[in-house]
């Protein structure tokens, strides 16, 4: 008789620690936090704190990353059971290059413009030995640095204008047409005096990605090549004549890809007859000139040069001191999420080019098969090649130089 | 023009606009509040003034929490751009009528700050380019639609000896032109550089060695010389011309906005005037953007900046920008569409311009400005009439001497100047001619004026009439400014006579302006507004407060 409470005791204390283990594990696992009663759970376990990513990206893919955070926050995707809050700060892709290098910026992922960018961050980083311990970024590495979106660097021009200047087709001669007409000064030459001089505007090289391409493609185009650019062909003295000829002859180097595009609908033809933006910003602007103009002057036209750059907005997580290891990791679990299927849709309807090539660019809700008669193309003109870091700034420095207005 | 004129008006300015404040939206006690001010072109006062008050009534807050109450006061765009810069207006945000003048404040805003007023390139409110208004006849005579016309045209029309004879309307008379001061208005600068871009036949690129020409400073000359007067705002001067008719002035520049609005008016049957149409100049012409810049200035606070971010979000959102075209501009939103009255049928084309004019760099336009106030700028013969009368003795008799003075300041040495003293009798104290040569022993003389007598207001005003129409020079503008502080007791001649006198000589833009100045309460004003209207001129109230404000906006229209 005796025996028996104790044997009670000793049950329930076997009992009782094999209960609390089991409501404390059930607390741990997310599926039962997720179904817990939130201030208890929150009372008896603390919930995760959440990885924080920063993530500083260019302007004119904002439409589309917010769209994508938006999701991606309400998709539930975890490391190692904690959430992710995405940190969002934008800018032009130089500046967010030279404000890492100067130690203004410390984001976990980076997505400028283009792999120009990537390549430029590379080098100059790698040759900071004081600021770092090495390059912060690894273009090579596919997995953690990579392009997400692709849209290619065009002229948009009213159709009336674009017309006269390059007929029906632009051939391999665009650039050279373009160069002439800009340093004719004057629609007369083409029999158009009532147009007054002839108005090209696109953004300023050193501080904005469209500007760097449009540059890089005339550069090329007049060393008769698309690949293989080096320093000789930049210093070549006529060229730099000729491309000084043009620089002085454009109407604005302005700071803002979109801001072109915003001004050569509002202003209508007067202020510009020809800028260089990203395919992505001119179909956005499509319509808009048809609301304000209707036909007159045939709507906007989408010319591509006969070899492009493209702008692949790559995101690269950034390797260095302050990049936790679950950031790393979170940042990478946010580029695989940007390259799935279902936000590179979210990427065409944008009217980027997605990376996934099985998206075709006419499935349902694209814009591309709609403006066709605008000029924009399903196919993708061929590439000139990236010069490597120390090409690119001998450019930088050419145009600082001679050409900044 | 002398830079005391601006800083007068600009102090003035901003004491009216205080004053005005202190009526208007105060805040509740207890709540927090952040007061932003903007300094405005007043082009856009129609579509800004109702935004404003209805923003404030929403009671947009800062993240902090501070309510947010937007204070605005229209100001011609060059002068407040010039007071911004020597500190006399100390606004949040300044948003003239274009970005014109913003490198020229920038570049006299570094040589003090070391860095720039205006960082970046400000969002713009809404559009309207830059045209010559002309009253549709006029513009049908000269071979409007189917002829371009440029800047070209306008100055060969303005330097013509015919005038609309030459076209087959002798009853026309001569080519009345118009533009607003180019020292206090953006439309009125930008006027003075299409005339010197038109005098050397480019459309970019004016440079100081154009400015250098005789033959641009000879064509500049001649085609100011057209110029009925000058004034302080566009729109002031928009309303000018479409009250009076195309006797009084035949073509102004301004902007497009004015004209639909002004269309919309006569279709409205608002207005009785005929038709007027906007010329889209064929060499191109500039745009009125009116920028919203957040001044990089030390008086703007972070917290004021954020409020005033919010504000620009509020003007550039679509309602907003939906809500302009109905004053006639085209937004900025590039996705809106344009309407009416944005038409052919409000005498406008939205199709139009197709080119622009370009603006030239900052030092070139302060060298365009340079050259227009020493050589170019048509010339004033003025008549002052000061009542001496025993009734102004005090406080009143030394204002107006002391005013006065301040007023021949203003004035430029190829100036003439005329003073005639009324009591009971009229006293000529200096007669018309160039002030250069006089300019000191005029200002000590006035200085030394007392006052006694009777007031003989007719005769006074009536003698001045007389020698403007003898002595004046045809080639100059022509005005009267005619102070008094109470009502005619001694003339010998009667109102009736003295307006039949002048209503005879005064359709046209160019004859004689009458300025009235009502000095005190008891100074006849219905006769006063009388006498000036019919001339074109304006009637003033004043006391010893005001008089120095007054004297120095006549002084814009000179």
């Amino acid at each position: 008789m005796s025996s028996t409470p104790r044997l009670n005791w000793v049950l329930l204390l076997v009992y009782g620690s094999a209960t609390i283990g089991v409501l404390v594990a059930a607390f741990i696992s997310p599926a039962f936090r997720a179904i817990a009663y939130a201030p208890l759970r929150d009372l008896l376990v603390p919930p995760p704190q959440p990885i924080v990513v920063d993530v500083l990206y260019s302007t004119e893919k904002a439409a589309w990353i917010e769209e994508a955070v938006d999701r991606f926050q309400t998709s539930g995707i975890r490391v190692d059971g904690r959430p992710i809050e995405l940190a969002l700060s934008k800018s032009g892709s130089r500046e967010m290059v030279l404000a890492v290098l100067d130690g203004e910026a410390e984001p976990d992922l980076i997505s400028p413009a283009s792999m120009l960018q990537i390549s430029l961050l590379e080098d100059l980083s790698a040759a900071r030995t004081d600021a770092f311990d090495g390059p912060v970024v690894d273009r090579k590495d596919v997995e953690t640095c990579r392009p997400v979106l692709n849209t290619p660097v065009v002229l948009v021009a009213w159709k009336n204008r674009a017309d006269v200047l390059w007929g029906d087709r632009p051939n391999g001669e665009l650039w050279l047409r373009l160069h002439e007409a800009v340093t004719e000064e004057a629609w007369d030459v083409y029999g158009h005096p009532e147009w007054g001089f002839i108005k090209f505007g696109q953004t300023n090289p050193l501080k904005s990605n469209s500007g760097f391409q449009t540059f890089l493609l005339m550069t090329y185009n007049y060393a008769g090549k698309s690949g293989g650019l080096s320093n000789d062909d930049i210093l070549d003295s006529d060229f730099q004549r000729w491309y000084r000829e043009f620089g002085r002859n454009v109407t604005k180097f302005g700071d803002s890809t979109g801001t072109f595009m915003e001004e050569i609908v509002a202003y209508g033809p007067s202020r510009y007859d020809v800028v260089a933006v990203y395919e992505a910003t001119a179909i956005e602007h499509i319509d808009n000139a048809v609301a304000r103009y209707g036909s007159q002057y045939g709507g906007l036209r989408v010319v591509y040069p006969p070899v492009t750059s493209l702008s692949d907005h790559p995101f690269c997580v950034l390797q260095a001191d302050w990049v936790a290891a679950e950031e790393a990791q979170a940042a990478q679990v946010f580029l695989d999420y940007l390259t799935s299927r279902e936000i590179q849709q979210l990427a065409l309807r944008h009217g980027f080019r997605p990376v996934d090539d099985t998206i075709p660019l006419s499935e349902a809700g694209s814009p591309f098969p709609r403006y066709e008669a605008n000029g924009v193309r399903l196919d993708l003109p061929d590439q000139v090649e990236v010069p490597p870091g120390n090409v690119l700034n001998t450019m930088l420095e050419f145009w600082a130089r001679n050409v900044q207005p | 023009m002398r830079r005391r004129l601006k800083s007068s008006i600009v102090v003035l300015t901003v004491l009216s606009a205080m004053l005005v404040a202190c009526g208007g939206a105060l805040p509740l006690p207890g709540g927090k509040t952040v007061t932003i001010s903007m300094i405005y072109g007043s082009e856009k006062e129609a579509w800004l003034v109702p935004l404003i008050e209805a923003f404030n009534a929403e009671k947009n807050e800062t993240e902090g929490g501070a309510t947010i109450v937007v204070e605005a006061t229209p100001m011609g765009s060059i002068v407040s751009g010039d007071g911004i810069v020597d500190g006399t207006l100390q606004p949040t945000v300044w948003s003239p009528a274009s970005s014109a003048y913003v490198p020229v404040a920038n570049m006299n805003w570094r040589q003090k700050h070391g860095e720039d007023l205006v960082l970046g390139t400000p969002n713009d409110l809404v559009l309207s380019p830059v045209v010559v208004a002309m009253w549709r006849p006029m513009a049908e005579a000269l071979g409007w639609p189917e002829k371009p016309l440029g800047w070209a045209d306008i100055a060969e029309m303005a330097t013509s000896e015919e005038g609309w004879a030459a076209y087959g309307y002798p009853e026309w008379g001569a080519f009345k032109f118009g533009h607003t001061h180019p020292d206090f208005s953006n439309s009125g600068i930008i006027a003075v550089i299409a005339e010197a871009y038109a005098a050397v036949g480019k459309q970019r690129d004016l440079t100081l060695s154009d400015l250098e020409d005789p033959t641009l400073r000879s064509f500049m000359t001649d085609v100011e010389s057209s110029i009925i007067h000058y004034g302080e705002s566009t729109g002031f001067f928009a309303n000018r011309m479409f009250e009076r008719g195309p006797s009084y002035l035949s073509a102004a520049v301004m902007y497009e906005n004015l004209i639909a609005a002004q269309e919309a008016k006569r279709l409205s049957g608002e207005s009785d005037q005929p038709p007027v149409v906007a010329i889209y100049p064929k060499e191109g012409t500039p745009w009125s953007n009116h920028p919203y810049i957040i001044l990089n200035a030390p008086w703007v606070t972070e917290e004021q900046r954020e409020a005033a971010e919010i504000f620009e979000g509020f003007l550039l959102a679509e309602p907003q920008q939906r809500k302009s075209v109905e004053y006639g501009f085209r937004p900025a939103d590039p996705s809106l569409a344009l309407g009416p009255p944005l038409d052919r049928r409000h005498g406008v084309d939205p199709n139009e311009p197709q080119t622009i004019l370009e603006v030239p760099p900052a030092e070139v336009i302060v060298g365009v400005q340079e050259l227009w106030r020493a050589e170019v700028k048509k010339p004033v013969d003025v008549v002052v009439v000061l009542d001496i009368s025993g009734s102004m003795e005090g406080k009143k008799i030394s204002s107006a001497r002391s005013s006065l003075v301040d007023f021949i300041d203003l004035m430029d040495d190829r100036d003439r100047l005329e003073v005639i003293l009324f009591n009971d009798e009229m006293i000529t104290l200096t007669d018309l001619s160039p002030l250069g040569e006089k300019r000191q022993d005029v200002r000590n003389r006035v200085s030394g004026v007392v006052e006694r007598g009777d007031t003989k207001l007719y005769s006074a005003v009536e003698l001045a009439y007389r020698e403007l129409e003898e002595k004046g020079n045809p080639d100059h503008i022509r005005a009267i400014v005619a102070l008094t502080d109470g009502q005619d007791t001694a003339s010998t001649i009667t109102l009736p006579e003295l307006v039949n006198r002048i209503e005879s000589q005064s359709e046209s833009g160019d004859a004689t302006k009458i300025f009235t100045i009502a000095f005190g309460r008891a100074a006849d004003r219905d006769v006063m507004r009388r006498i000036a209207e019919i001339t074109g001129g304006k009637q003033y109230d004043s006391d010893p407060e005001t008089i120095g404000e007054i004297y120095a906006e006549i002084a814009t229209f000179f």
